[in-house]
């Protein structure tokens, strides 16, 4: 297809796929010899980037896994909020980050469908960050399971990138591998300066690997995943959990964690009992 | 009129066309091949695996290797800990400097062969070549540079906007890029051309004390500097005491594991004469007194020291010079003068008096 650029007409020219297109050159006021009107077209037409370079369209969507952020059932608010946690003990959350990797549905007689190139992260901070969306195949599903963290493979396979570029700041740069989860704030309990709480959950091997599988089913008969709409699954992570789910926590005691190794592991522990599905809605 | 006519939309013809033809031109690259010596171990298969090695990835990882503008102040690229006089390593210098008058913490290695380590730093806390610099970059004691700092100084110049083009495919100025570039560079510096190799190939010969430190050597160092790397990198305590005030404890500051209390990476001991200070905190300045160390002044008293050290390495005063002798053969000349691994641009004047 050839196309000119005819700045006064090009409204009107422009065709549903957003080009510009014109099929005859009938205006007066450009004198060209039609040689070099020729030459014009043949180098319009040359100067198209080549499709690749084109932004692909992206690909269509059935499933959106939304995740909400709360504390003891209050929404998570930066900052400025104070919460409590199960010791009676008084924070405020200045960031929260989290990966979410290698997302699966189980369909109702056992087969397991995975995103492909499944990596996402979770910043409080960033709202589109907080859901993401996929194509999976029509079908009828029980469950959804999900890693909290970022595979083994994938940090011992050198520099990466999107998702999991150190540019993040989810990257340790002298023990390598990811930060899993990252809480940051402050607590009057804290011993530490400024009374600050930083829980950076991370380690990939052995037995301290803070990696943990959520699994969640889906109410009654499960989900039904069609072509033409999108199920949201809204998942609620209520993170009071980090200091009592499964293990004890104190903030008076640790209100720190930067390494790999039996503390970072307990509060994996903790937080992994905080995932829960809230409700499914189509769209 | 007309001609000015013409030539104006010739001239518009031929730069548009050259513009159109460099656009689809399929992405050329000069594809590289590690080479690997004749009954060498084969390299660590992933080093390259997911980034291929090429001369244009080189180019770049050189360029950034060597580039100030990598770090806060721009006074520390990584070349300024790593000199390729001293075989990559720093010369001279127990600590080697970093931003704000600051000392590291450990000694710089020398950087070769890098392509059969698996983990890097002295505590193995690395397990991937290209995220190693990640390191010195962003430690406030080396580089102390931020990655969008750094991303932003690169994408700000045509230079290397025209390099990362170059050497990938989507052109794109991304830390992946980065680390991978420098990963092709550092990669590629190999040392295989010392006198010893040059014997292996039956190019040269050794002299008689030379010959009678390969053996020594054979007999009482092999098992840990395993030639034909002179590393079998692993992680021993070598009986040095803890230093009081770093308290630094090694491979245990990774693992958490106790049993690994002040064990370190066996460093190799290839270009060990250019390569000074020694250990990894580089506390024996000379060759001589290293071998000392293992003559008369390991530590035998903790409880993690390498078993092969228990009863220390007897040596007579002849054997520990023909030793010497023989570490000096394991100098490779062609690695500290190689002009592919210089500064680019850089050309040594015509007379360098060589050391």
């Amino acid at each position: 297809m050839y196309f000119v650029f005819l700045p006064e007409k090009a409204d009107a020219l422009k065709t549903r796929s957003g080009k510009i297109i014109s099929m005859s050159m009938q205006r007066p006021s450009i004198k060209m010899t039609s040689p070099f009107c020729l030459l014009f077209l043949f180098v319009s037409q040359l100067i198209q980037p080549p499709a690749s370079a084109q932004p692909s369209n992206q690909p269509a969507a059935n499933v959106r896994l939304s995740f909400t952020n709360s504390i003891n059932n209050r929404p998570l608010v930066l900052d400025s909020t104070t919460y409590l946690n199960h010791w009676n003990e008084t924070f405020t959350v200045s960031r929260l980050m989290y990966y979410i990797s290698n997302v699966c549905l189980l369909t109702t007689d056992k087969k397991t469908v995975r995103e492909k190139d499944s990596y996402h992260l979770v910043n409080e901070e960033d709202s589109a960050s907080r859901s993401f969306s996929m194509m999976m195949p029509p079908d009828q599903y029980t469950s959804v399971s999900f890693l909290i963290g970022v595979d083994s493979l994938k940090n011992v396979s050198g520099a990466q990138a999107r998702a999991l570029d150190p540019l993040n700041g989810m990257f340790w740069t002298w023990n390598t591998g990811y930060i899993m989860f990252k809480m940051e704030g402050n607590s009057p309990q804290s011993s530490l300066t400024k009374h600050k709480i930083e829980y950076h959950i991370g380690g990939f091997a052995g037995v301290n690997s803070a990696l943990r599988i959520v699994q969640l089913k889906f109410d009654g008969p499960g989900i039904t995943i069609t072509k033409d709409k999108i199920a949201e699954i809204i998942i609620q992570a209520d993170l009071d959990d980090v200091w009592n789910a499964a293990h004890p926590v104190r903030i008076a005691e640790t209100p720190v964690c930067m390494t790999p190794g039996a503390l970072a592991a307990a509060v994996a522990d903790n937080y992994v009992k905080a995932f829960k599905i809230m409700s499914v809605v189509y769209r | 009129m007309k001609i000015k006519i013409t030539i104006l939309l010739l001239a518009l013809f031929v730069s548009l066309t050259s513009a159109f033809i460099s656009r689809l031109a399929p992405h050329k690259l000069t594809y590289l091949k590690l080479v690997v010596p004749k009954g060498w171990p084969k390299p660590s298969a992933d080093v390259f695996a997911s980034n291929p090695l090429t001369e244009e990835g080189f180019q770049l990882g050189r360029k950034l290797f060597y580039d100030g503008r990598l770090s806060r102040d721009g006074k520390f690229p990584c070349a300024s800990c790593h000199q390729q006089f001293a075989a990559f390593s720093t010369f001279a210098h127990d600590y080697s400097h970093g931003f704000n008058n600051s000392f590291t913490t450990r000694n710089a290695p020398g950087l070769f062969n890098l392509a059969w380590m698996k983990e890097m730093h002295w505590d193995g806390g690395i397990n991937h070549l290209e995220v190693q610099p990640l390191s010195p970059l962003t430690a406030n004691n080396e580089m102390a540079a931020s990655l969008p700092t750094i991303l932003k100084m690169l994408n700000g110049d045509s230079a290397y906007v025209r390099l990362f083009k170059a050497a990938f495919k989507d052109g794109i100025i991304s830390s992946q890029h980065m680390l991978k570039a420098l990963a092709q560079f550092t990669g590629s510096i190999q040392s295989y051309n010392s006198k010893y190799d040059k014997v292996k190939r039956g190019e040269d010969t050794f002299t008689m004390k030379e010959n009678a430190g390969y053996r020594f050597f054979l007999a009482n160092c092999n098992s840990c500097h395993k030639e034909p790397l002179f590393t079998d990198n692993s992680f021993r305590n070598n009986g040095l005491m803890i230093d009081p005030e770093s308290k630094d404890q090694g491979r245990m500051g990774i693992t958490g594991n106790p049993a690994d209390l002040n064990k370190f990476k066996v460093p190799s001991l290839r270009n060990c004469t250019v390569t000074l200070p020694y250990m990894h905190d580089g506390r024996i300045f000379s060759i001589t007194r290293a071998i000392e160390h293992y003559r008369t002044g390991i530590d035998i008293s903790q409880s993690t020291l390498d078993t092969l050290l228990r009863k220390r390495i007897a040596m007579s005063n002849e054997e520990k010079a023909n030793l010497y002798s023989f570490l000096q053969a394991l100098k490779d000349d062609v690695l500290l003068n190689n002009p592919r691994y210089l500064e680019p641009g850089y050309v040594p004047p015509p007379s360098v008096d060589k050391h």
